[in-house]
């Protein structure tokens, strides 16, 4: 290993050490065998993997290299790929004010081949030649009849474009909430309910989602919207998913957020029909019958579904109990039925946030909550979010953006009788 | 934090909700007296009542909602001392960092304290919140409230300049919020190296956010990105939403009974009945007025007999209220990278361990 800058002080201060190792995600910094990591390509596309012992990451174009490499880095480095699938970290990109010159696109003709006599095949030869992205793009530069007509900003957007296309480099992201709902977003808006950042972010706020608390979920993002109150419960408190299957839910995306088997333990789950109350669910039997001694697996299997059972039992109990801290319901069913049905449950002062696509869902949804009464505050929202390009000189807003992260309609709970 | 118990005890800090414009916080203390424009209360009535309960007054003059206090309803009822962050920007903000239970926050600039019970809340009991304020009565007031809050042990608050004297913190924190520009570099120092840290700086003017970059630039942190975020409330109202159809028919019916007041006017007349006929002739088809009169009498009991059973199903309609706030601040984000200019050899994860860990 070649140190060519100062290593990181590795005296712990004092605050550091007064965190104990228990803290939740507590080494979640350092990429770990069976973590999910999301990969950002210089195309600004993501790939996720989870990294087990033989896992080939494969990043495309860009190049592919054994998942093992990473091991015990922490999240957020930037590499090059070399041959074999070797890893080098990049230095951070350091950002340049640019010296602005005289240069405008007055004199600028874009005539294709004219002004880029470097064709595609000669481009393709240079690759298998082992030329790095840096020496394709200098080729091109030399080759570009216009180049040096270009303002300051526009060589370097030029060269910017250009890297995004030639270099062998990724970033490796932890898959926190805000890289995760951007890469879900990029693979289909829907498979998240069309959540945004902001949207998500408000929800967790507004539902006051923190250690200890005792929270109820309905959602369909694949266990996104779980996750990350899990990720803000801190492994204590409960969480309550009421889903809609005969069996408990895959979380494909919970699955990808690296959460500690502590953090995850809060949750537990019931479907519809178990968490009607006025319903008894009917359960196989959980007693061994007949006079015959069965085999110990089957003794076994009956023991597990025992388990299942109480548990089931147990968090129907819990549910029942009633004075939930808060609500947060990201659902394609409606909202109104959902709170109906759960809303008794929640405690004298709790929260309860729904989110839609649709702002025409909540309107009517808070109009019956409003004439039904027992809800303080309502009020629907949208969330607004603008994101801007800083570099200097060159500050300005995204030009095409997700369109709405969804409505939010946020109400407290409150009793109706005077006491 | 707060009280989490179910019933309402002497000595609780309770949020009291009169309306949407007037919430007060308050610490429940028998033998004191609550004086407001929905009546009169004893606080000694507040003790064993739910949290969420109304209450109504001793002397019947209305009712209040005592609730349980939550870093937003705080924000709401509390005296604004300084600007403070806005709800949408403080859930932006701490969603973005990643703050997360036992994570470790600097925070630069306590001013009224309503962001730090929310970064408290979120950071839990095995995090910290360390907090800085160079207005030293503002440090007192927030101190005293962290605690009777209870939030002392997840909160250290100091008294001192940042961006003079800097955090006094060196590879300690998470993250730190909302830095002004000018404390970048001690930001920098304070930021732990081992791992991804975030920063946000939060500036009102365009101009700031431009120093704020160039400050991130020249201090190695990278992805510089701004974001603007709003919440936008909407109204949502039924209205009556009228079709063309019963205002053209209204119409219709005015011109028949017009035309029905003319002709009676011309009968009337009687006399000049035979000289207007030309006049008459250009609206009534060369038909005979007598003959008339009936007809366009049934018009009218047609026209009306199609409105009377006509019901307007009212609309559920959702409307931006007249004014809505436009801007808070301009949140600029930035990580600082592990320092990590090494070479890596294929297999090189064990060598690493001991430098990251």
């Amino acid at each position: 290993m070649e140190v060519v800058q100062e290593v990181p002080d590795a005296t712990p201060t004092a605050s550091t050490s007064t965190v104990p190792a228990t803290a939740p995600g507590a080494n979640s910094h350092v990429i770990k065998l069976g973590d999910h990591v999301i990969f950002r390509m210089p195309s600004q596309q993501t790939r996720i993997y989870k990294l087990e012992e033989k896992t080939t990451v494969n990043l495309g174009k860009f190049g592919s290299f054994p998942a093992a490499n990473l091991i015990g880095h922490p999240f957020g480095l930037t590499y090059t790929i070399h041959d074999l699938g070797e890893l080098r970290v990049m230095q951070p990109e350091v950002v340049k004010e640019l010296e602005e010159t005289q240069a405008t696109n007055e004199y600028i003709e874009d005539i294709g081949e004219a002004v880029q006599p470097l064709t595609f095949e000669e481009i393709e030869a240079l690759k298998k030649s082992g030329a790095d992205a840096a020496e394709i793009i200098s080729k091109q530069i030399t080759s570009h009849a216009n180049f040096e007509l270009k303002t300051e900003f526009s060589k370097e957007k030029y060269k910017k474009r250009k890297q995004a296309k030639f270099s062998k480099t990724f970033t490796a992201l932890a898959p926190s909430v805000p890289h995760l709902l951007d890469h879900l977003t990029a693979q289909g808006p829907q498979r998240v309910q069309w959540l945004r950042i902001d949207t998500m972010a408000q929800m967790l706020t507004f539902a006051n989602v923190q250690e200890e608390g005792r929270f109820i979920v309905v959602e369909d993002c694949g266990g996104l919207v779980v996750g990350a109150m899990l990720e803000r419960m801190g492994g204590k408190g409960r969480l309550l998913e009421i889903h809609d299957a005969d069996s408990p839910p895959a979380h494909h995306m919970l699955g990808m957020m690296n959460l500690t088997e502590q953090e995850l333990s809060p949750l537990r789950v019931l479907n519809w029909a178990t968490a009607d109350e006025s319903h008894t669910p009917i359960f196989p039997p959980t007693e061994l019958s007949g006079k015959k001694a069965k085999s110990d697996r089957e003794r076994k299997r009956i023991e597990k579904r025992k388990e299942a059972v109480n548990l089931v039992l147990e968090t129907r109990r819990e549910l029942f109990e009633g004075d939930w801290d808060g609500m947060i319901v990201v659902s394609q069913y409606d909202p109104y039925s959902i709170v109906n049905r759960l809303g008794q449950y929640l405690g004298g002062s709790a929260n309860c946030v729904l989110h839609s696509p649709y702002s025409s869902v909540l309107a009517e949804t808070q109009l019956k909550l409003r004439q039904e009464g027992g809800w303080l505050n309502l009020q629907l929202t949208e969330g607004w979010l603008r994101r801007y390009q800083v570099l200097p000189g060159r500050t300005h807003p995204d030009m095409n953006v997700q369109g709405s992260g969804g409505w939010l309609l946020h109400a407290i709970k409150v009793y109706v009788l005077l006491s | 934090m707060w009280s989490r118990r179910r019933n309402i005890e002497a000595g609780d800090m309770v949020i009291l909700w009169l309306t949407r414009d007037a919430v007060h916080p308050l610490v429940v203390t028998p033998g004191k007296e609550l004086n407001n424009r929905f009546g009169v209360y004893r606080h000694a009535d507040f003790i064993g009542k739910l949290y969420g309960s109304k209450i109504s007054s001793r002397n019947g003059r209305g009712f209040i909602h005592v609730l349980r206090p939550t870093p937003e309803l705080w924000t709401l009822a509390l005296p604004h001392r300084t600007q403070i962050l806005y709800a949408a920007d403080i859930a932006f903000i701490t969603g973005m960092l990643g703050l997360k239970p036992g994570s470790i926050a600097i925070e630069a600039g306590t001013g009224s304290g309503s962001f730090s019970h929310s970064l408290a809340r979120t950071l839990g009991t095995r995090g910290k919140l360390h907090t800085f304020e160079f207005h030293e009565t503002r440090v007192n007031r927030a101190r005293e409230e962290f605690q009777v809050h209870g939030l002392s042990e997840v909160i250290t608050i100091s008294h001192r300049n940042v961006c003079k004297d800097g955090f006094g913190l060196e590879n300690a924190a998470d993250a730190n919020l909302p830095a002004p520009w000018d404390a970048i570099p001690y930001a920098h120092i304070a930021l732990k190296k081992d791992r991804v840290a975030r920063i946000c700086c939060f500036s009102p003017c365009m101009e700031q956010v431009l120093r704020t970059v160039a400050a991130l630039n020249e201090a190695a942190f990278s992805d510089v990105t701004m974001f603007e975020t709003l919440l936008r409330p909407s109204e949502v109202q039924q209205i009556p939403l009228q079709s063309i159809d019963a205002v053209t028919e209204k119409l219709k019916m005015g011109e028949v009974q017009k035309e029905a007041r003319r002709l009676r006017q011309i009968e009337a007349a009687g006399v000049g009945h035979k000289r207007k006929r030309e006049d008459l002739d250009s609206t009534i088809d060369s038909a005979d007025t007598a003959n008339n009169i009936p007809l366009l009498q049934q018009d009218m009991k047609h026209y009306s007999q199609s409105h009377s059973g006509t019901t307007i199903n009212p609309l559920t309609v959702v409307k931006a209220p007249p004014e809505v706030r436009g801007h808070t601040s301009y949140l600029t984000f930035a990580t600082l990278l592990p320092v990590a200019s090494v070479t890596l050899e294929p297999r090189g994860g064990d060598v690493w361990q001991d430098v990251w860990r």
